[in-house]
């Protein structure tokens, strides 16, 4: 693993050794026989550099989701033996051809998947569409305490994105091998299904996770930006109104894709909870960003505003600013539920 | 962007029905007047709000448009009942979301305000070709259940004024005979008032007054 020569064409000879240093370490935690996930963790918080060869964030986020193996010995039989099971797993649900599945479900992953990123071509190309519908019927079919839900769409695509970007640079779909993009596609089932399990009660009767969350989200504003959660109140603001899409599809419809990949490398850092807990941190730093305008407006002015927040200027030191936020946030309040309040 | 533009009455809407619809391109094209075939799905609840112009009242329209999929509906739910108009919505080419409407219908009025007004939707009437469900259907079943009715495409725009106006108009008759309690908030209607609308000119409909 490399830089590659067009990337190093773009780069001065400082930031060359910057990204070869930045690399080094990466290659010295995974080239161990015994992959040290503590050390990755620590390397993985800070984002993976878009300079570095592609193929490093997808090995590391599938050793940090423990789909690829940390033995070394065991990670080709590992990943042959998963690959398989998924490609048999699909063979029977669509054995009996469309017809033969669960029309409800089918129906809606294929009215969605036309409808997730619809501005993008990856996403608008039909083998990409093929590709997500296999993946969010099988999973759907395989947890029927919560079934498909929408949103769950939008997280299958920063994996299908990463694990493509392994392969090819252009994101023209069509143009792959089949068993490449059959790779590709069980790669994406079952890091989804990861992820998913450590989220589920999002997504099951009446969405208990995601509103334990908003509650949390409120408690938490009320304790670190009184003002704003007054104002919110006496706009008759309901946190359910803006926050129950930050946590369905993770804030995934406030940043762009490229950014959520970066955030990804750092909720995948955070141990199990990246998702869950940290991303409640993620959130509060959220909304407090945006304190000064909201209190500036009315109740039709404010879910306007979060609607469609301004987040498409941001760059990625923008991220990088909302994710040392939470950690400050968490390692203040997290577990420490009253005795910080009113601080 | 004039959110304090004063306004003699704000009433709120609810938009519901099936998934994939059309419910959030109804509202962009009503707030935005404009289409866009590939729409975002509906996460939870969307809001959308304009002016409409009722007997020389300024009515200003909160809208909150919902997400069709089953698995939110405990989550929509909770919007009927601040809601004084209804959109109920289906989408002509599938027959399966005209099947549906008795269930929206019965969640609507168990949720809502008993004097809610619904108006009932037959949206994609551009897609004549593929049409499943004819218009005297639609209309049997409005006048069934006493229901307003129209059929709509949020594509061309044909009749999406019309429907949200219409039930605009119907609210506002309802408020002149005193159907609503409007000083209570939660009935979905707010009474403007001290910012005395009549001094300042009216804004009619031109597609510049969106709030």
């Amino acid at each position: 693993m490399k830089l590659s020569d067009s990337t190093v064409s773009r780069l001065d000879e400082t930031q060359r050794l910057r990204f070869e240093r930045c690399l080094n370490k990466f290659k010295d935690v995974l080239q161990s026989a015994n992959i040290d996930l503590d050390a990755l963790r620590n390397l993985n918080w800070l984002g993976i550099p878009n300079e570095l060869p592609s193929e490093l964030r997808s090995i590391t986020w599938q050793l940090l989701l423990e789909y690829l193996p940390c033995n070394a010995d065991r990670q080709v039989k590992t990943l042959a033996r998963k690959r398989q099971e998924y490609f048999e797993g699909v063979s029977q649900a669509y054995a009996r051809g469309i017809a033969g599945l669960d029309q409800t479900i089918w129906h809606q992953i294929h009215i969605d998947v036309p409808r997730t990123n619809p501005g993008t071509i990856l996403y608008q190309c039909e083998t990409t569409q093929q590709c997500l519908e296999r993946v969010l019927y099988v999973w759907a079919i395989r947890h029927p305490a919560s079934g498909y839900v929408q949103g769950i769409n939008d997280l299958v695509t920063p994996f299908f994105q990463v694990f493509l970007s392994f392969y090819i640079e252009n994101y023209d779909t069509s143009c792959l091998p089949k068993n490449v993009l059959d790779v590709i596609e069980a790669d994406s089932f079952w890091c989804l299904s990861k992820l998913l399990d450590g989220i589920q009660d999002n997504y099951t009767f009446a969405q208990p996770g995601i509103q334990r969350q908003i509650n949390k989200l409120k408690d938490l504003i009320n304790r670190i930006n009184a003002p704003l959660a007054a104002h919110l109140q006496k706009e008759g603001v309901e946190y359910l109104q803006f926050a129950f899409r930050w946590m369905n599809c993770l804030l995934m419809r406030e940043m762009s894709l490229k950014h959520t990949i970066r955030m990804w490398d750092t909720y995948l850092a955070e141990r199990s909870d990246g998702f869950s807990v940290f991303h409640l941190y993620v959130c509060v730093a959220f909304l407090d960003k945006w304190s000064d305008e909201l209190k500036t407006r009315d109740f039709q002015g404010i879910m306007m505003f979060l609607q469609s927040l301004p987040t498409a200027k941001w760059k990625e030191q923008d991220i990088e600013l909302l994710l040392s936020e939470a950690y400050r946030l968490k390692s203040l309040y997290h577990e420490a539920p009253n005795h910080l309040s009113r601080v | 962007m004039s959110t304090n533009y004063t306004y003699d009455y704000i009433i709120k809407y609810i938009i519901i029905g099936d998934t994939g619809v059309g419910k959030s391109c109804l509202l962009l094209q009503f707030t935005d007047r404009r289409f866009q075939p590939a729409h975002d799905l509906t996460i939870g609840v969307e809001f959308g709000a304009r002016f409409v112009d009722v007997e020389g009242k300024k009515i200003k329209l909160q809208i909150w448009d919902t997400a069709g999929q089953e698995s939110f509906r405990s989550i929509t739910r909770s919007y009927y009942r601040g809601a004084a108009g209804a959109l109920l919505v289906y989408d002509i080419t599938r027959r399966e979301t005209f099947d549906h409407l008795l269930i929206w219908l019965e969640d609507a009025r168990q949720h809502s305000n008993s004097n809610t007004t619904i108006m009932l939707i037959g949206n994609k009437s551009d897609l004549e070709s593929k049409r499943a469900v004819s218009y005297a259907e639609g209309e049997a079943f409005a006048q069934q259940h006493g229901l307003f009715f129209m059929e709509t495409s949020a594509k061309t725009a044909d009749n999406v004024e019309e429907s949200f106006v219409d039930t605009a108009k119907d609210i506002y008759e309802k408020i002149k005979q005193g159907v609503f309690d409007v000083s209570n908030e939660s009935n979905g209607i707010k009474v403007g008032g001290h910012l005395q609308p009549k001094t300042l000119p009216l804004n009619t409909d031109n597609g510049n007054n969106c709030c």
